[in-house]
């Protein structure tokens, strides 16, 4: 059974449909990332799901239960982890987590260790008596993190967890996250940082409230199939720029870094090919096929979805 | 200059947020009405109950006298065997009327005898007026039956007062109310509107881009205050227009004067939210002290009900530093007494100075904000 | 039942972290008790008089002198003409001015009757009225003083034995202070309640808690008994400063008194919650519940203007209003000694509006956004 099935979920406000018809399915244990630009509808969708918005029209089943019509039932079995930090400033690191255990009913015995566990988990052992108000961004998204699954939930949603943290801190949050797959917990995460987003599992790309793509990472690159992409490092990258457009096979450029990419149309033109047509009009250049990146796809996505 | 840029963006923001508009503008004229109609110290329809222990024609002609002078309601025949002072514990009546048995034959002959009126003291006020009424209507029932009973009178009493009223001859309570109500509406919405701004800033974190920003702290409280300043004059002087309409509220003085006191009154009383606002850290606490230093202090101490010649020394010094206070006297003056700025300049006087002071401390306070931990 | 005493926990544990606030709740409602226990007096003391003395005879001095040792006049300016009140009157240095005509000693040195013009300024016709009515009593005990070393009779043919009931010496004090002891507490805890809630929506750990197991009414109670305890604290501190200070004599029940205002602090924290599932932010809690309920609810509830001077009209609307109950209960059981048995319909009106505000409040918050 899957962890999450959706069924063309859809949610309006007034005139605005922020969620147009989404439907999917998460399988257990999986790091299912919701991928898309500020606005997309990613956090509407998690509030349906987690039973916090009442969907317009479509279904969406948690753990089995359809959170349309019973939103209470499914609440002991998830955890949710906001975009804004949500838990108590003025309240200590201990008094959070106690705070929450009670909430979610945890019998002492459990109490312990799991206390423990996510004092473990965020690193925050020895610092129990802090005021949560004190800590800084990262302490404070591991801190979020822990009281969300103090209860051990077996799925989890994390909405754009480790925005405005540093990436260092990214870096160690994402490590917990894939722990906490590795021992059999769903995981939907959204963000809107990419390079995040290779961690997960399988990746839905939502573009103004409808699912633009959905797979693995190496399956949405696959879009880029018969399409190479080509870096061409140029002295002057602009200029290049200028010159790869006008030509014919290629679909499009973008500047990356200090080089180009160029979409070709075709695996006909080669990058030596390229390299020659530079040069002819005066731009010495080098130029490889590379890999295309998530960020590639996501803005080939993002673009076709749109027309 | 540098606070028009802050008051224009406060006016942007007043005008997005159509509730608070609604309420800045709306709402104190909504309240004059329902008050200004509803409220009122006059007393009549007191409701009367009577036990009448004589029963004659002229027992009862007592009865009617009361009833007939518009003052009293009958609302009860108490029988013998009740005590009349349980018809006070439950509230049914507000005074009770005994007439003694052989009344009727005792005042019939010329015998000196009395009525008995037990009056509910809780409200000392409506108390001293019943027992004024009372007293009256027993005087003349005296007089008339000293004339049927061909009593000789005694003599014409050697002293009597003749009262004359001025200013509201007909003591209207509510001309007396609703220059209070315009003042204590205006206060209020004044200091609440203000309170809030400069906290919520902090509160959300918008704070920090103004104190970066070249914008200087004197500046930025003038330009919180003044978009504000110009809801709360439009509706002030809505509400007083309404009053004279609605309520007979008479105009004797001068409308330059009006306009000028109401200016320096609101401007005293923005300047004072925005005070609070500087000194709070939250919202919240804002506004406790909102209401806790206007709210209430401005209903009780300004003059608006309670005479500030009848309160304590102690008191009475407080109450100046209340500027509903002097407003009060100056709005009065001028529209109940017809007078100019040659009796009340002091007033005008006290209100500048205060909203000087307030504006002066709140840019202080911020400055000394803004410039820790810069 | 167990997760509400976690909340109730946590609320005072955040409150402990905000000592400004804590100290409002505690301080302010003396502080305000205090000062408007004094303020909100209706009985008239000190009216500012200036003397008008044509006659300037040792009989006219003596009645000034009448006028000066009674505690409600005092007289500021003694003037040779009418003409001369007019500044005095007008700039409010004065309300009051007594006239003695210029052969007012004459006569009365030979027993003839003399008249004395009191004029009054009428702004404010409650208080005038009441020290007109005092000025009167005044001349006239003066007059039938003078009148029996004339050999005249006093007494009337039908005199009035006037008995004033529960407040004999009518201090209007003992009949304010139980309606500012309500004031206070509405507005303390109305604003700590809704903005309790209020605030954990804008800050977003509502949102945290409405994903938890946690169920609506456990969130409520959790929310409002805290404030229920403080609220009764505060209760406890007013009535005894009300009492201890005051004196204000606190003739019926003690429990009794302390249980309605458990059952007052319902509808006060109700009216809280229920301005706070229609406010988004706390600037509109404290707009609304200030304006909307605070305002009519002080002068709609009889606590300062009697309800049977409001147009017929308008009475019924003061159903509407809890503190009406509460002001009837709270007067009874201070002044008048009376129980349950003569207020039982207020204490049962007054419960049951705090069931239905908490009941509506509880319909209007709901965990998920439709």
């Amino acid at each position: 059974m899957n962890a999450i099935e959706v069924r063309h979920l859809t949610r309006r406000f007034g005139a605005f449909v922020a969620v147009n018809d989404l439907s999917f399915d998460v399988g257990q244990g999986e790091i299912f990332g919701f991928l898309g630009s500020n606005g997309a509808g990613k956090s509407t969708t998690i509030r349906m799901l987690c039973g916090l918005l009442r969907p317009t029209s479509g279904s969406a089943t948690v753990g089995g239960t359809d959170v349309g019509r019973d939103p209470e039932a499914v609440k002991l079995r998830i955890g949710y982890m906001s975009q804004r930090f949500s838990l108590y400033e003025k309240l200590t690191v201990d008094q959070n987590i106690a705070f929450f255990a009670g909430i979610y009913g945890l019998p002492r015995e459990r109490f312990a260790a799991r206390r423990a566990a996510v004092l473990e988990m965020s690193g925050l052992k020895g610092r129990e008596s802090a005021l949560t108000g004190s800590l800084s961004g990262g302490w404070k998204q591991r801190l979020g993190l822990g009281c969300a699954i103090l209860h051990e939930p077996p799925i989890v949603f994390l909405d754009e967890p480790t925005g405005g943290v540093d990436p260092l801190s990214r870096r160690r949050f994402w490590r917990l996250i894939e722990e906490l797959a590795k021992s059999g917990t769903t995981v939907l995460v959204t963000t809107h940082y990419l390079d995040e987003a290779e961690h997960c599992h399988r990746i839905a790309i939502i573009h103004a409230g409808r699912l633009a793509a959905l797979g693995t990472v190496a399956e949405l690159k696959r879009i880029f199939a018969g399409r190479p992409i080509l870096e061409v490092q140029a002295q002057e990258p602009v200029e290049a720029m200028r010159r790869l457009d006008e030509m014919p096979d290629v679909e499009k450029t973008s500047i990356f870094g200090s080089a180009v990419h160029a979409v070709m149309r075709s695996a006909d033109a080669g990058p030596e090919a390229i390299t020659a047509r530079l040069a002819s009009v005066g731009i010495s250049s080098s130029c490889r096929v590379v890999e295309p990146s998530l960020e590639d796809a996501f803005l080939d996505i993002a673009e076709r979805s749109v027309s | 200059m540098k606070a028009l840029a802050v008051a224009v963006k406060e006016i942007r923001q007043i005008s997005r947020d159509r509730r608070t508009l609604a309420i800045l503008l709306f709402v104190p004229a909504f309240f004059l009405l329902l008050y200004g109609y509803a409220l009122n110290f006059d007393i009549r329809n007191i409701p009367l109950a009577v036990q009448d222990n004589d029963r004659t024609s002229t027992s009862r002609g007592v009865i009617s006298a009361f009833v007939q002078s518009g003052y009293f309601d009958l609302v009860q025949d108490v029988p013998r065997s009740v005590d009349v002072v349980d018809v006070l514990d439950r509230g049914d009546a507000r005074a009770v009327l005994v007439i003694p048995g052989g009344f009727g034959s005792d005042a019939g002959r010329g015998q000196p005898t009395s009525v008995q009126m037990i009056i509910n003291g809780d409200n000392a006020n409506t108390a001293t007026t019943v027992m004024g009424y009372a007293v009256g209507l027993v005087s003349a029932i005296s007089a008339r039956y000293q004339r049927e009973a061909r009593v000789l009178a005694p003599a014409a009493p050697l002293l009597t007062a003749e009262t004359r009223v001025w200013y509201n001859p007909e003591l209207r309570s509510t001309y007396f109310l609703v220059p209070g109500l315009i003042a204590y509406i205006a206060m209020l919405t004044a200091v609440v509107s203000t309170a809030l701004s400069i906290v919520r800033e902090k509160e959300v974190g918008t704070m920090e881009q103004v104190r970066m920003s070249p914008v200087g702290p004197f500046a930025y409280v003038i330009g919180k205050t003044v978009p504000f300043f110009c809801v709360s004059l439009v509706s002030s002087m809505g509400i007083i227009g309404l009053s004279m309409l609605l309520f007979d509220l008479p105009m004797r003085g001068s409308w330059l004067l009006l306009f000028v006191s109401v200016s320096v009154f609101l401007v005293g009383a923005l300047a004072f939210g925005v005070l609070i606002s500087t000194l709070a850290e939250t919202q919240q606490v804002a506004f406790q002290v909102a209401l806790l230093t206007s709210y209430l202090p401005t209903l009780m101490l300004s003059g608006f009900i309670f005479p500030i010649s009848s309160m304590p020394v102690v008191l009475q010094a407080i109450t100046y530093t209340v500027p509903a206070r002097y407003f009060l006297i100056a709005l009065r003056g001028i529209v109940l007494k017809g007078v100019g700025a040659e009796v009340f300049w002091p007033q005008l006087v006290a209100l500048a100075v205060f909203a000087a002071v307030v504006l002066t401390l709140a840019s202080l306070r911020l400055k000394r904000e803004w410039g820790m931990g810069r | 039942m167990k997760r509400v005493l976690h909340l109730v926990r946590k609320e005072f544990l955040e409150l402990r972290q905000d000592p400004k606030l804590f100290g409002i709740v505690v301080l302010a409602p003396i502080i305000q008790l205090i000062m408007l226990g004094y303020a909100t007096t209706t009985d008239v003391h000190n009216v500012p008089v200036v003397v008008v003395d044509e006659d300037r005879s040792s009989a006219s001095r003596e009645l000034v002198s009448r006028f000066e040792a009674s505690e409600t006049f005092v007289v500021v300016d003694a003037v040779s003409s009418i003409d001369e009140i007019v500044p005095d009157l007008d700039g409010g240095a004065a309300w009051m001015a007594l006239v003695i005509p210029a052969d007012y000693g004459e006569r009365v040195g030979s027993g003839r009757p003399s008249v004395i013009q009191v004029i009054a300024d009428g702004t404010d016709a409650n208080s005038t009225n009441v020290a007109l009515g005092y000025a009167r009593a005044l001349v006239t005990s003066y007059g039938s003083e003078l009148g029996v070393s004339h050999g005249r009779r006093a007494a009337p043919l039908v005199g009035a034995d006037i008995r004033v009931w529960f407040n004999p010496s009518l201090e209007s004090q003992v009949f304010m202070i139980p309606g500012i002891l309500a004031l206070v507490l509405l507005v303390v805890t109305t604003n700590l309640s809704s903005m309790a809630i209020v605030r954990e929506k804008e800050l977003g750990t509502l949102e945290q808690l409405n994903v938890t197991p946690l169920a609506r009414w456990e969130l409520i109670v959790g929310k409002l008994v805290p404030y229920a305890i403080l609220g009764m604290a505060d209760a406890l501190l007013v009535v005894t400063v009300a009492v201890g200070w005051f004196e204000v004599p606190l003739r019926g029940s003690p429990t009794l008194l302390l249980a309605m205002c458990l059952v007052y602090l319902l509808t006060t924290l109700g009216l809280g919650l229920l301005v706070s599932t229609i406010s988004k932010t706390q600037q509109q809690a404290m707009m609304t519940s200030s304006f909307f309920f605070l305002l009519p609810m002080i002068f709609f509830s009889g606590f300062i203007f009697p309800i049977e001077n409001m147009p017929t009209v308008v009475q019924p609307f003061t159903y509407l209003v809890p503190l009406r109950y509460f002001l009837v209960i709270l007067r009874g059981i201070f002044l008048k000694g009376i129980g349950l048995e003569v207020f039982w319909p207020e204490a049962l009106a007054l419960l049951a509006w705090g069931l239905a505000i908490l009941a509506l409040a509880t319909l209007r918050s709901s965990k998920r956004l439709a």
